[in-house]
């Protein structure tokens, strides 16, 4: 399990590594950032760039800042970094939550923000998060710089809208606002396995306690994250409760297209994980909105 | 005088033991924690070449043809072997059952996916693994032979041709009435279980250094290998050569578990090294390898069980049918896992008659290989199965069902049906401690209060027999012959009063060095300090196996403490003689040369040594002046099999209770263990840490076969599981801490009384909590019978039994 050959380039800025970029446009060029995926897709000579751009020498690509409304978060940012990051405790506990599901240490050790955002596996962890927050994405390229909506970014199955001579910068992630219950839930076979499925969710409630604002997003049972946007817009208006959450788990769960099917779980396994998993992270959320913490921790 | 081996600690030439029986820091350990251990892949020889093997991509096909020319061509490749060389140097592989096997690289087709084609011997692995890639192999594919039960139907293909069937064994062993067994029964359970393929995963994969030396003809194979003299009389017999012209080093290794393997890609290897003119070739098998071609599947089983009962509880007859895939051929050995379950057939209890129909067929899929426990783990899972659905139907507590079938503890040694003796026990005793430790009747109330609650939880209370110390008999009717398995061990003391221990193993992780340097430091009153064991290659070593099932423990012992006590009668002899006494009068006391009952006078062992290594000539006539003794040690008792297949053949019976309590998540099927406790009776503990890490691991290991562990092949018979993505291992998080509980019955056929423990919990394991989700699932009347029990089994079952319109 050797790679084939490959041309090996590693820049000390983001200058460098656009120009880089830029000159090698029509070669097969790979970025290498934590490795956690890459790596083992050049040992199984899955992918055979002619040149590989490792990014670990760009200091300038490590960072979290609060940016007014957001966290921004260089692309390089090992995990382990936002798992420790008080500021990403106090300002987006979503976040501290979701990265705590990747994989083991060991992995959050190298695996990067960037790396997982531009990566983006259907049942990773980040991409869902930054579907149910509305996070931003900001690259650059030869043509300069440009931010992506996360709604924009993620185009299905390991595809992004990036362009191959891009670079992933910063991952740009709303502040959670004061009121804004959320849950992050996920069922893996093992503890740090990629999960079978997961669910992402965001609810603001109105004064009369109704759902004022939804957002819901499943991972792992499709071939993409996915927004559930129709039950978004049943559920706001309502006032939560267990046949409401029932309701738009049967929705969840009749309305997934194309279920995934491993030797892990079946299609239909997948189907009900999606009504199970809406349900839970609504009501772990709704709890959140209400200023208590779930009651029952998700098991894995 | 004879030699004699010590039977308790009170027998050793010692008045204050401080060694054996206590959990002392193992010898092994330091090498290990500071990275110096010499594995097979740290080692590097002049002029070494690393090997890469092309391996078939597709489970049948025929070979059409093979080209190597742009292989060769390419800068840093020295060699390039196929079946031509295969066929010119060596033989189809050994295998049981016999003569199913073909050379080590395929031929005229391949039978499964990951059998290897071609080797490429190069200057590093990229370039070999360059190389690979450029031979073109055309195949012409084949009908793929993937279900076990279509393969066994007129007209299906054929793995391998010449043998006109898929049926590579078929028989029906029964032992006493059985028929009327189940006449008389009250109650008749039958019941279908489905185990799959899974098997042992060690840390490090198998790895070679071969080297051919061109002028005599002989092979030096440097490797990670379990039982180096098994081993190198495979190589010569598939190679061609004398057996004292291959010479095998075993190195230290990080684990086995049964799945170190390595045979075809060790053959491979060494036609890689005769072919490139006798430059040592190294291969290193990688773990995409090793999942898909190497020694870890095992145990791919369908059972149909039957049980008879009377009414007041008592078992009285089993009825086992088993249907086991064993893969393309039968070089991995994997076959006496089907023949070993007759030394515990039915476990702990006393069932008087037993059926055993066994049918073993080749497919097209990775041929079995041993694994931790070699067979009766899923044997032992059905059993106890079954134990619980009778139970459940008499309306009996679990615990109290077996109680009443246990083996009673006045009745040993005692015979089972399937004709294997077991040598102690005291199961009650097992039984009534595990109870306490879980604290049983509290448990009940925790489970009814939860269920009370809407949840889903369970609690098993299973035993099940660990057969120690192995014997070749044991598997007799899958045809592996002779009865008999030595291990010998060199004790020698220096001139400086140090003392060498030479055994024919190489470390492989349970703790066996530490152990000798146990049992030596106390007969002869030393410190570990003053004590080294070495591994010998086999042109050197004494006579030996090393480990496997579950005998090195008790087989060393014997050796060591042999050799120990004809050392003692030397020395004796030799000090008698400086005495000027009769050698009666002289014996080994605290590790002094003592004359007996004469005050003052004794000597220092090194001082014996002394006189013996430099005054050879004033010695004893019949004295052999090196200051070393050998002992080869082997089970007392075995005997021949019957045409029944019955024969004394494991020496003893390890006995265990585990309670477990778990809760199934019913809108997942994911598994989560509670409580788990577990009481064992290995007889005298020699190393108590040891036994305990044992245990440990092997319920580590138990719960990756109950819950994860499973090697899938779709319908074309590709594998889906390369990679450890998608081949579950237990982690830390999924193996639950254990509440431990012993009970010390020694074992009176032994050195000391110890039992093999090695396998352990491995046998109790994946039963305990299959049992647990039966019992967490039945309130529903949903029932588990495939092992891994995965979240989509489970739940695919819930769903059916809370809709049963639509579950069919
Ligand atoms: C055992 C194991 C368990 C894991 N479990 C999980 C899990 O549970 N959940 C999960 O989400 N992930 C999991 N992972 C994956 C891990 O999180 C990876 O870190 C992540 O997928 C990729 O990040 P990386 O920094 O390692 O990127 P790399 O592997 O270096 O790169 C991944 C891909 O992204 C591209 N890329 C990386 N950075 C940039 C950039 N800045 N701009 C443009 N393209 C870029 C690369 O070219 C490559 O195609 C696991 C990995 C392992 C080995």
């Amino acid at each position: 399990m050797k790679p084939a050959r490959f041309d090996y380039a590693a820049p000390d800025t983001l200058g460098e590594a656009v120009s880089l970029l830029e000159r090698h446009a029509d070669d097969d060029v790979m970025i290498l950032a934590g490795g956690q995926s890459l790596v083992p897709l050049l040992n199984m000579r899955m992918a055979r760039p002619e040149l590989l751009v490792d990014l670990n020498r760009i200091a300038e690509l490590q960072y979290i800042r609060e940016d007014g409304e957001w966290l921004a978060i260089g692309a390089m940012t090992r995990k382990r970094a936002v798992e420790e990051s008080d500021l990403v405790r106090r300002r987006q506990p979503a976040l501290l939550a979701a990265t705590r599901l990747v994989g083991h240490p060991q992995i959050r050790n190298r695996g990067t923000v960037g790396g997982s955002m531009a990566h983006a596996d259907p049942a990773a962890e980040y991409p869902a998060l930054a579907l149910v927050l509305g996070a931003e994405l900001r690259v650059v390229g030869p043509g300069g710089e440009r931010s992506i909506a996360a709604d924009e970014f993620f185009k299905g199955y390991l595809m992004t809208a990036m362009e191959p001579v891009e670079i992933l910068t910063e991952v740009r992630v709303p502040i959670l606002a004061p009121g804004t219950g959320w849950s992050f839930v996920e069922v893996a076979r093992r503890h740090g396995d990629f999960a079978l499925g997961g669910a992402a969710a965001t609810v603001r409630l109105d004064a009369s306690g109704s759902f004022s604002e939804v957002r819901i997003v499943l991972f792992g049972v499709s071939g993409a994250a996915v927004r559930l946007g129709g039950v978004e817009e049943r559920l706001v208006g309502q006032r939560p409760g267990d046949a409401l959450f029932r309701e738009a788990g049967a929705t969840a769960s009749e309305g997934l297209e194309e279920p995934l099917s491993d030797v892990h779980a079946s299609a239909e396994y997948r189907r009900n994980l999606a009504g199970v998993l809406t349900i839970r992270a609504l009501g772990e959320a709704v709890a959140r909105a209400g200023g208590r913490e779930p009651g029952q921790e998700e098991r894995r | 005088m004879s030699v004699q081996i010590p039977k308790t600690l009170e027998d050793f030439p010692n008045s204050a033991p401080r060694w054996v029986g206590r959990g002392v820091p193992r010898v092994e350990d330091p090498h290990l924690v500071t990275g110096r251990t010499e594995f097979i892949d740290n080692v590097v020889l002049p002029g070494m070449l690393h090997a890469a093997i092309l391996r078939s991509p597709v489970a049948h096909a025929r070979i059409v043809s093979i080209d190597i020319n742009e292989a060769e061509k390419l800068p840093g490749v020295i060699a390039v072997v196929t079946s031509d060389d295969a066929r010119r140097w060596s033989h189809p592989e050994p295998t049981v059952p016999e003569e199913w096997g073909t050379h080590c690289l395929a031929g005229d087709k391949v039978r499964y996916v990951g059998e290897p084609v071609a080797a490429v011997a190069a200057v590093n692995r990229y370039v070999a693994e360059d190389a690979i890639e450029l031979i073109a192999v055309d195949y012409e594919s084949l009908e793929a032979v993937v279900d076990p039960v279509k393969a066994m139907e007129p007209g299906s293909p054929l793995v391998i041709e010449e043998k006109g069937t898929n049926v590579m064994l078929q028989r029906v062993f029964t032992w006493g009435n059985v028929d009327g067994a189940f006449g008389d029964a009250d109650r008749v359970f039958t019941e279908k279980f489905r185990w799959h393929r899974l098997g042992a995963n060690p840390l490090e994969t198998f790895g070679v250094i071969a080297q051919w030396d061109p002028v005599d003809e002989s092979l030096t194979l440097r490797a990670s290998v379990q039982s180096a003299t098994h081993f190198g009389l495979g190589r010569a017999a598939v190679l061609g050569l004398p057996s004292n012209k291959v010479r095998v080093i075993a190195h230290p290794h990080g684990g086995s578990f049964g799945g170190k393997g390595g045979t075809r890609g060790t053959d491979v290897t060494a036609l890689l090294t005769r072919k490139a003119g006798g430059r040592p070739v190294k291969w290193i098998e990688d773990r995409a390898e090793y999942l898909t071609g190497g020694g870890g599947q095992a145990w791919d089983r369908h059972y149909e069980v039957s049980l008879a009962v009377k009414n007041d509880g008592r078992v009285t007859g089993l009825d086992v049918k088993l249907l086991d895939d064993m893969g393309a051929t039968g070089e991995g050995f994997g076959a006496i896992s089907t023949a070993k379950p007759l030394a515990s057939f039915t476990g702990p209890y006393a069932i008087p008659v037993a059926r055993y129909d066994l049918t073993i067929v080749a497919t097209n899929k990775l041929p079995q290989s041993p694994y931790r426990g070699m067979g009766p783990p899923p044997h032992n899972c059905v059993l106890e199965q079954m134990m619980d659905i009778a139970a459940r139907d008499l309306d009996i507590d679990p615990a109290e069902f077996r109680r009443t079938n246990f083996i009673p503890k006045d009745s040993f040694p005692y015979t089972i049906a399937s004709g294997n003796e077991y040598d102690s026990g005291d199961y009650e005793a097992v039984l009534d401690k595990a109870l306490a430790l879980a604290d049983y009747g509290k448990l009940r109330e925790r489970r009814d209060q939860a269920r009370a609650e809407g949840r889903c939880v369970g609690i098993s209370v299973v035993s099940a027999i660990e057969p120690g110390v192995f014997d070749w008999n044991a598997y007799a009717i899958v045809g592996v012959q002779g009865t008999g398995v030595p291990e010998g061990a060199t004790v020698s003391i220096d001139i400086m009063g140090k003392i060498s221990v030479r055994v024919g193993f190489a470390l492989e992780g349970q703790g066996q060095y530490t152990l000798a340097t146990q049992l030596v430091a106390d007969y002869f009153n030393v410190g570990f300090e003053d004590i080294t064991v070495v591994c010998l290659d086999t042109h050197s070593a004494p006579p030996a196996f090393g480990p496997g099932g579950s005998r090195l423990g008790v087989a060393l012992t014997g050796a060591v403490l042999g050799a120990c006590g004809k050392l003692r009668l030397k020395l004796a002899k030799v000090a008698a003689g400086l005495f000027q006494m009769d050698p009666e009068q002289v014996d080994l006391v605290d590790g002094k040369l003592v004359a007996k009952g004469v005050a003052g006078v004794e000597m220092p062992m090194a001082q014996v040594v002394g006189t013996m290594l430099a005054r050879s000539d004033l010695l004893p006539p019949d004295v052999d002046p090196r200051p070393e003794a050998t002992h080869v040690w082997t089970a007392p008792g075995r005997t021949e099999v019957d045409e029944e297949g019955r024969a004394k053949s494991y020496l003893t019976a390890a006995q265990a209770v585990h309670v477990v309590m778990l809760e199934v998540d019913p809108e997942t099927g994911l598994v989560e263990i509670l409580e788990y406790c577990v009481v064992d009776d290995c007889g005298t503990r020699l190393n108590p840490a040891t036994v305990e890490g044992q245990t440990e691991g092997s319920i580590a290991q138990g719960v990756g076969a109950a819950l994860l562990e499973e090697y899938v092949y779709d319908e074309q018979g590709q594998i889906l599981t390369s990679s450890f993505m998608d081949y579950l291992l237990p982690t830390v998080y999924e193996v639950p801490a254990t509440k431990k509980g012993i009970v010390v019955t020694p074992s009176p056929f032994t050195p000391l009384g110890a039992k093999g423990c090695g396998e352990g919990a491995m046998h109790t394991t994946p039963a305990a909590i299959l049992s647990a989700i039966n019992d967490a699932l039945a309130p529903m009347g949903a029932r588990a019978t495939e092992v891994p029990a995965s979240p989509n089994r489970l739940w695919t079952l819930i769903r059916a039994a809370q809709q049963p319109a639509a579950g069919e």
